[in-house]
């Protein structure tokens, strides 16, 4: 048994819920954020919290304390988005209402213009770790060490991954310019 | 395009607008999310804390109360045997160390001082405490200040002193949980900020609050009072300790130990009353107490659990006075004089049994019984310039938890509840 797993078991169940709800509070809108970044549909976004946070109760003895878990929940939320498409739907309390909220409270998020558009599309043609190894460097502002540890690769590998992801995007970007320039 | 404008592009194309999400109340949502949580309980239970007993095992414990009684007969006819004594102790005696969370602070030269339970409506709640060196008595504190700018206290004894002992208390989860409690500790302010750790106890986790005081001149280097909390068997259990540093706090958690019966009362100082001797304790306190014609030892509640003398002592004199109070306001109703001059010559003499002279060195129950004595004459109890009801007064005795209920209202509700009505 993980040593993680050993602590969880001791641990009393109240004192679980009290880290949970704390790990909620200082997370939520962090996790909510990332997946908000990820989908199209915001809906979709809550579930994913939802099911983050689930996964985070599950698993409480391997959560790391301090800002470890931030990292942690991101790595568990990008396998959660992964399983999106292909899992079967369960809608959770807190996804219903996490929806229902995001419904009501944000206005329609207008679709991008201009260079936004040209640089999502240009992330779009990033390959799956490069893209989200920038992303999580730029939006969710992590060191490469950060983002490293939520993709589970050495700091090494991330920072030449990056070099490379930058280096594609910008060429991806400038070639757009060029095309625009010559239409 | 260099680095920096891609940095910007990049930036501007975040699709998260984050004052957007200013508005949203992740708070309010807590409730969905541990109701979701609540659904998956089932499968995440977490294995109950494994007890260790020394010496024997749950089952053979079970056995062993079953037969304690016959033991403590044969016990008896043999007048003990040869050698070291058979420890064996009443099936009640039994009881009420079970009804204890059975824990005992294991380090070198440690003791217990002190034993007190009592019961509530969701259970037994109780208090030990250890202490090694010489016997420490409660201090009496001053606290000065105020919330705003900070309480003092004065009179502590010096840290010395105070970390030669351990308060182990326990109230039954029912009445608050843990995480209630833990909510509660970290809305309290400390001068320094709040610091909270985890540490092991037993087998389990405990919380620990490691600045709980809430007066500004407490503590420093090597003069630290640390409080743990954990749950353990439907029991909040909380350790205060007096400790130099956090490692003294992890030794003394470390020292806790769960034991047998057995162990757990061989461990218990002779100032304890045992269950085995209340009816003696009872006979010695009544000694010098003029005892009404409604009276008898059997009136005097034995709640079955560890209690100290003064607790024993306050059910005793307690009781007796209750009585003579019945009597009296049962006097003042009727108008029989001759009864209501006897219970308050009876009631005079309460500043000479002995029992409440023994108690006074401990606490305040003789010194409010003294005062409602002192009233009986005049009839009224003064307060603030006030003349109020003496019985409504006197029921802080606890007279009505007797089963001597002594305001007309509060006998009322007792023949409702159809409790049989005292032998007046």
């Amino acid at each position: 048994m993980a040593p993680g797993q050993v602590e969880m078991d001791a641990l009393g169940q109240e004192l679980a819920q009290v880290r949970f709800t704390k790990l909620y509070r200082e997370q939520g809108r962090a996790i909510l954020e990332y997946s908000l970044r990820r989908v199209e549909d915001p809906e979709d976004a809550a579930d994913v919290v939802a099911e983050t946070f689930l996964v985070a109760w599950r698993r409480l003895g391997e959560v790391p304390i301090g800002d470890g878990a931030r990292l942690w929940l991101y790595g568990v939320a990008r396998l959660v988005l992964a399983n999106l498409a292909r899992a079967e739907r369960r809608r959770t309390r807190l996804g219903r209402r996490l929806a229902e909220t995001l419904r009501t409270e944000l206005t329609a998020q207008p679709a991008p213009q201009g260079e936004a558009a040209e640089v999502l599309r240009a992330i779009g043609l990033l390959g799956e770790e490069d893209r989200e190894l920038l992303l999580l460097v730029t939006w969710e502002e992590l060191s490469p060490s950060q983002a490293a540890r939520v993709l589970g690769i050495s700091a090494l590998a991330a920072r030449s991954r990056l070099h490379r992801a930058r280096r594609r995007l910008r060429q991806a970007l400038e070639e757009r310019e060029t095309e625009g320039g010559e239409r | 395009m260099n680095a920096r404008e891609m940095r910007r592009a990049l930036a501007a194309a975040d699709p998260v607008g984050r004052e957007r999400l200013d508005g949203l109340d992740f708070e309010a949502m807590e409730a969905d999310l541990l109701a979701d949580v609540d659904g998956e309980r089932e499968a995440l239970e977490v294995e109950p804390a494994r007890t260790r007993l020394v010496g024997r095992s749950r089952l053979a414990l079970g056995i062993g109360v079953a037969s304690v009684a016959a033991l403590v007969v044969v016990f008896l006819i043999l007048g003990g045997g040869s050698g070291e004594p058979t420890k064996a102790y009443n099936a009640d005696l039994v009881r009420f160390a079970e009804s204890t969370p059975l824990l005992l602070l294991e380090g070198p030269g440690w003791r217990v001082q002190d034993v007190t339970e009592s019961r509530s409506r969701e259970g037994t709640e109780g208090q030990m405490e250890f202490v090694t060196g010489k016997p420490i008595p409660y201090e009496t504190l001053q606290i000065t200040g105020n919330e705003a700018e900070g309480e003092r206290v004065e009179g502590l004894a010096p840290a010395a002193v105070r970390q030669r002992r351990v308060e182990l208390r326990w109230r039954p989860e029912a009445a608050e949980s843990l995480a209630e409690v833990i909510a509660n500790r970290r809305e309290y302010i400390h001068p320094h900020g709040k610091h909270f750790v985890r540490l092991p106890v037993l087998d389990t986790t405990a919380f620990v609050d490691t600045r709980p005081e809430v007066f500004v001149n407490q503590g420093g280097p090597g003069d630290r009072e640390m409080l743990a909390l954990w749950s353990e068997a439907g029991y909040v259990l909380e350790m205060h300790a007096a400790v130099a540093d956090l490692a003294g706090m992890e030794e003394r958690l470390d020292w806790l130990t769960k034991v047998d019966s057995t162990t757990w009362l061989d461990a218990m100082p002779a100032k304890v009353v045992k269950a085995a001797d209340h009816r003696a304790a009872v006979a010695g306190m009544l000694r010098g107490i003029p005892l009404p014609r409604t009276f008898a030892p059997s009136r005097v509640p034995d709640e079955g659990l560890t209690t100290n003398r003064y607790q024993v002592g306050a059910n005793v004199a307690g009781t007796v006075a209750c009585l003579w109070l019945r009597q009296w306001g049962e006097a003042q109703r009727t108008g029989d004089t001759a009864a209501a001059a006897e219970a308050v010559r009876a009631m005079a003499t309460a500043r000479h049994w002995p029992i409440l002279r023994e108690m006074s060195r401990d606490g305040a129950y003789p010194q409010v019984l003294w005062e409602i004595a002192a009233a009986m004459p005049q009839g009224y109890f003064g307060w603030d310039g006030h003349h109020r009801d003496l019985l409504a007064h006197a029921e802080g005795l606890g007279c009505a938890r007797f089963g001597l209920p002594l305001v007309p209202a509060k006998m009322k509700h007792q023949r409702e509840r159809g409790v049989p009505p005292p032998p007046d």
